[in-house]
């Protein structure tokens, strides 16, 4: 059984990690508008989806490795009401929750759209903020580097693509963006996006990034990378109202746009967050 | 359950069992709450109500506050409402709010600077001119 201190060091880097990835969000006002805009059912799925990737990410890369599904269970548990709790907190100081004007479903509804991306935060905070021996702690070796399977990675994949393209989602700048650009600009992007998501997997030799590998590998892992880019723009312009009653056209040229960070994200984020 | 490879991780300190239970607690009632929304019948449109009250300050005697409140089940966005000073059935003056978002079941408040004394209309109208979906 771990100490109380070593999980309070546990909870605190899980806290910093949350704050350090969702700050941009919380203090950003498309979000809060988010929150009061979504329907209840659209905030249900949204918590869903994210239960799904706190699961997936703590069992491929969470800070108890090779844990039990129950346990996973409660990790995903208790960073999702860390988050509900950091974002209420932050909300709250940024005088954006108000108990006299707001009603109870504005405020839970901005509390959930913003505790979101701070869980995910949170989990990624507390698995790879830690210095090497606290990541330990229990542990007989040193963390060897993980050997991830393809849906291990995928996961991880989507986590990152998340992560980095949620600071960008819900701005006004990805429609306007998408308004504005020539048809070249946009298929730039999209070579772009595979361009620097191949270099990040496999040429950069960050930490996690493979070293000598064959082609046909390069081009399944960038595109799998690049498939889950795409879907992450897809579920979050949805989420944020960005696709309701729009020309095919005018949604992919948004999809393409949010898709950048969204690759940046997945393949820079599954290497870092391994 | 020592046996198992996972029990080292797997015992849990009070404290940590105190986080989870408190976790646990809050996802619950939240994931309750907006079941409880999405199951009920509820109107899916803005349903705004705008009232006044006099609210002179030192340098505009004729200032009204305004409160605007979404009784609806959906969020109002770009609301405007007009302030409008009627005599004899014609209009005296005419002062315009706009208020940004109007989210369902709040409040938003804002004034009106009339430059005629109301005291001399013979009533105040108050009223939302229009609003879009956010």
């Amino acid at each position: 059984m771990k100490t109380s201190s070593a999980s309070l060091r546990e909870y605190a880097r899980g806290i910093t990690g949350g704050l350090l990835f969702s700050l941009p969000l919380l203090y950003t006002m498309e979000v809060w508008w988010a929150g009061f805009s979504a329907q209840p059912y659209q905030l249900l799925f949204y918590i869903a989806a994210t239960f799904g990737l706190l699961l997936g990410y703590n069992r491929y890369a969470g800070v108890h490795e090779g844990a039990h599904w129950n346990e996973v269970l409660i990790d995903s548990v208790e960073e999702i009401g860390i988050g509900l709790v950091i974002s209420l907190l932050m909300l709250w100081t940024l005088g954006r929750i108000d108990l006299a004007a707001m009603g109870t479903e504005e405020i839970v509804s901005k509390i959930v759209v913003e505790s979101m991306t701070v869980a995910i935060g949170v989990s990624v905070g507390t698995a790879q903020l830690g210095g090497e021996q606290e990541q330990n702690d229990g542990g007989l070796n040193p963390r060897p580097q993980r050997s991830v399977s393809l849906r291990g990675s995928a996961v991880l994949a989507l986590c990152g693509g998340v992560l980095i393209a949620g600071n960008v989602a819900p701005t006004e700048e990805i429609p306007m963006i998408a308004m504005e650009i020539s048809a070249i600009h946009l298929l730039v992007i999209a070579v772009q996006s595979v361009a620097l998501g191949m270099v990040i997997l496999f040429f950069s030799n960050f930490k996690g990034g493979a070293g000598k590998t064959s082609w046909t590998l390069v081009i399944l892992e960038t595109a799998t990378a690049y498939i889950i880019s795409l879907l992450v723009s897809v579920f979050m312009l949805w989420f944020f109202g960005r696709l309701d009653g729009v020309h095919f056209d005018s949604a992919l040229s948004q999809v393409i746009v949010l898709g950048f960070p969204a690759m940046l994200g997945a393949s820079a984020g599954r290497l870092l967050i391994k | 359950m020592a046996t198992r490879k996972t029990s080292k991780h797997g015992e849990k300190n009070p404290l940590e069992w105190t986080v989870f239970a408190v976790s646990a607690l809050l996802v619950a009632a939240v994931l309750g709450y907006l079941l409880y929304l999405s199951f009920t019948n509820r109107i899916t449109t803005p349903n705004l109500v705008a009232r006044y009250y006099h609210d002179p300050s030192t340098h505009q005697p004729f200032r009204y506050r305004v409160e605007i409140e979404n009784t609806g089940g959906a969020t109002a966005e770009d609301v405007i409402a007009e302030a409008v000073l009627l005599k004899d059935s014609s209009e005296l003056e005419k002062a315009e709010l706009q208020i940004m978002f109007s989210p369902k079941q709040s409040t938003r408040e804002g004034w009106v600077i009339f430059r005629n004394d109301p005291s001399k209309a013979d009533s105040i109208l108050v009223k939302i001119v229009s609003y879009k979906k956010p």
